[in-house]
């Protein structure tokens, strides 16, 4: 233990395990970008594998990147190479792991992909079912008419 | 929020539940369009009912202006009294009160909302293209660099000197606006080695109309307004030149706010390029994948007419009552004849009934003068 503290801090190196069982070595100061992860090194010290459980080892591996390389310029390409799916799993991933900066990055990205979209494309990208009636979605159309002009093309 | 098999369950699952509410609100809190709120709402019963249970439009509303409660008490709708603006959400618990809310501060950021994106009616022409059409001035139309086919940018011929300018050339819309801002993305080719950007050092506008509009017209029409048209000093007025900015190498949509707004009727935009960034081989270029003109619509009560022989406009008034009137009646018969028609005979019944009561009283005064002569 000893020869353990007498490391720079920031060289020591963590282990956490996804959800799938992938391991990421990653250094601390790192892995304490991750909220819940500090909370958790702060409740036992000695800690050398922390269990993510709800986050998949493809989807932990992109917000260490993320955590790595952050900056803007990272951020505006960031978003652009997940689809929708991704998008989701890894607000909830930011979410549990408790990384405000990754949060935002995700939020503004799926927000910007239904930015001025059609309702039926926001149906189809996220797979809802439209449980208006007829009637009803007639009435908002009519109602918000000002809203359904110069959408962009699905 | 659900856990474990997260990948099974997220493909039947609503967004907004599975993301849970908090997550949820965060991400549409981030659309900053009234429109969009309304077109979110519309997706279906549940979608609805949370952003009119969560006052999404009034959230946005506060944030578009927040000086708005120093201002304004309380807002009716219907002759019935909405909650008072500095009021938390939770007081006004009944459906029937969120859905007003909901529909006044709705109506209300989008009547106000001073934002417009498409000032730019048409690309007119670039002072030289590449690889024309696929790499021409049209594509910096679209938003982003790339449609579901292929790449959308403009990129510029190769220069051996990076000092050589580039113009980019548009045609406003026909109606005024003031514009305040102007929106520029550089072409980031991610099909290359490196992704380079071909953005320039300092980018500047400028607002006018061309000396002879019908030329213009006409070489729009048929498509060949060509790069010497935009390189031609003689072509054009300028009424309006900003200040340079300077471009950043990165590729995002780059916004420059002009000092003061800038009054486009009907005219043009130039978008002036300096300074070349990016090398490939032994020449310079300059791409853009975006441009957008953000501007504030002027009233409905002015339109632009057709230009005179001078190279000035006209502009028409048509305040609002008028307008409604010879609306409502061009409806039937869009003909002048018939709108005259329409105005000349309820200006003679009007003026029936003036005549007619002041007939009445001349008479009532003559009989009362007969009788007291009497």
């Amino acid at each position: 233990m000893a020869e353990e503290k007498s490391q720079a801090s920031s060289s020591k190196m963590l282990t956490l395990k996804a959800s799938d069982g992938v391991l990421f070595e990653v250094e601390l100061n790192i892995a304490k970008e991750m909220k819940t992860v500090q909370a958790y090194i702060d409740d036992c010290e000695d800690i050398e594998t922390i269990p993510i459980p709800n986050v998949l080892g493809k989807h932990l591996a992109i917000v260490i990147e993320y955590i790595k390389k952050t900056n803007e310029e990272y951020d505006a390409e960031f978003e652009k190479q997940w689809n929708m799916d991704d998008l989701q799993l890894l607000l909830l991933a930011a979410n549990y792991l408790n990384i405000s900066g990754l949060q935002e990055c995700l939020c503004k990205a799926i927000a910007k992909r239904i930015e001025n979209k059609s309702p039926e494309y926001v149906r189809k990208v996220f797979n809802i079912e439209n449980d208006h009636s007829p009637e009803e979605e007639a009435k908002l159309r009519k109602e918000y008419k000002w809203a359904f002009e110069g959408v962009d093309k699905d | 929020m659900i856990f474990g098999k997260i990948s099974e369950v997220k493909t039947k699952m609503d967004f907004i539940q599975w993301l849970g509410p908090d997550m949820s609100i965060k991400v549409l809190s981030y659309l900053d369009h009234p429109c969009d709120l309304v077109r979110v709402s519309s997706v279906s019963r549940s979608w609805n009912r949370f952003v009119i249970e969560n006052g999404l439009c009034k959230q946005l509303f506060f944030e578009m202006f927040p000086e708005i409660s120093d201002v304004v008490d309380s807002v009716e709708v219907d002759n019935m009294m909405i909650e008072p603006v500095t009021n938390m959400l939770d007081n006004c618990a009944n459906w029937e009160c969120l859905k007003r809310e909901h529909k006044a501060y709705a109506v209300m950021a989008f009547k106000l909302k001073p934002y417009v994106k498409n000032c730019i009616s048409k690309a007119i022409a670039a002072s030289s293209t590449n690889n024309y059409p696929e790499e021409s001035i049209v594509n910096t139309l679209e938003p982003g660099d790339r449609t579901e086919n292929r790449a959308s940018y403009w990129l510029s011929e190769g220069q051996s000197s990076p000092g050589v300018p580039e113009s980019l050339v548009y045609k406003l819309c026909s109606k005024i606006c003031l514009i305040t801002k102007i929106r520029v993305q550089p072409f980031q080719a991610y099909f290359q080695d490196g992704s380079p950007i071909y953005s320039a050092y300092t980018i500047r506008f400028r607002i006018g109309h061309p000396r002879h509009h019908i030329k213009l017209e006409s070489a729009i029409a048929h498509g060949i307004a060509t790069s010497n048209m935009v390189g031609d000093t003689t072509q054009f007025v300028w009424t309006y030149t900003s200040p340079y900015y300077q471009m950043l190498q990165e590729n995002q949509l780059q916004e420059f706010t002009l000092p003061e707004p800038a009054l486009g009727i009907g005219g043009v935009l130039l978008v002036e390029l300096r300074g070349r960034v990016q090398q490939q081989g032994l020449y310079y270029y300059i791409g853009i994948s975006h441009v957008q003109v953000v501007g504030l619509p002027i009233l409905q009560a002015f339109d632009v007419k057709t230009y005179q022989p001078s190279g000035k406009y006209t502009l028409k008034y048509c305040p609002p009552d008028n307008c409604i009137y010879s609306a409502s009646s061009s409806r039937s018969d869009s003909n002048n004849h018939s709108r005259l028609w329409s105005l000349t005979s309820s200006i003679t019944k009007l003026d029936v009934i003036l005549f007619m009561m002041h007939c009445l009283v001349l008479v009532l005064g003559i009989l009362l003068l007969m009788t007291k002569k009497l």
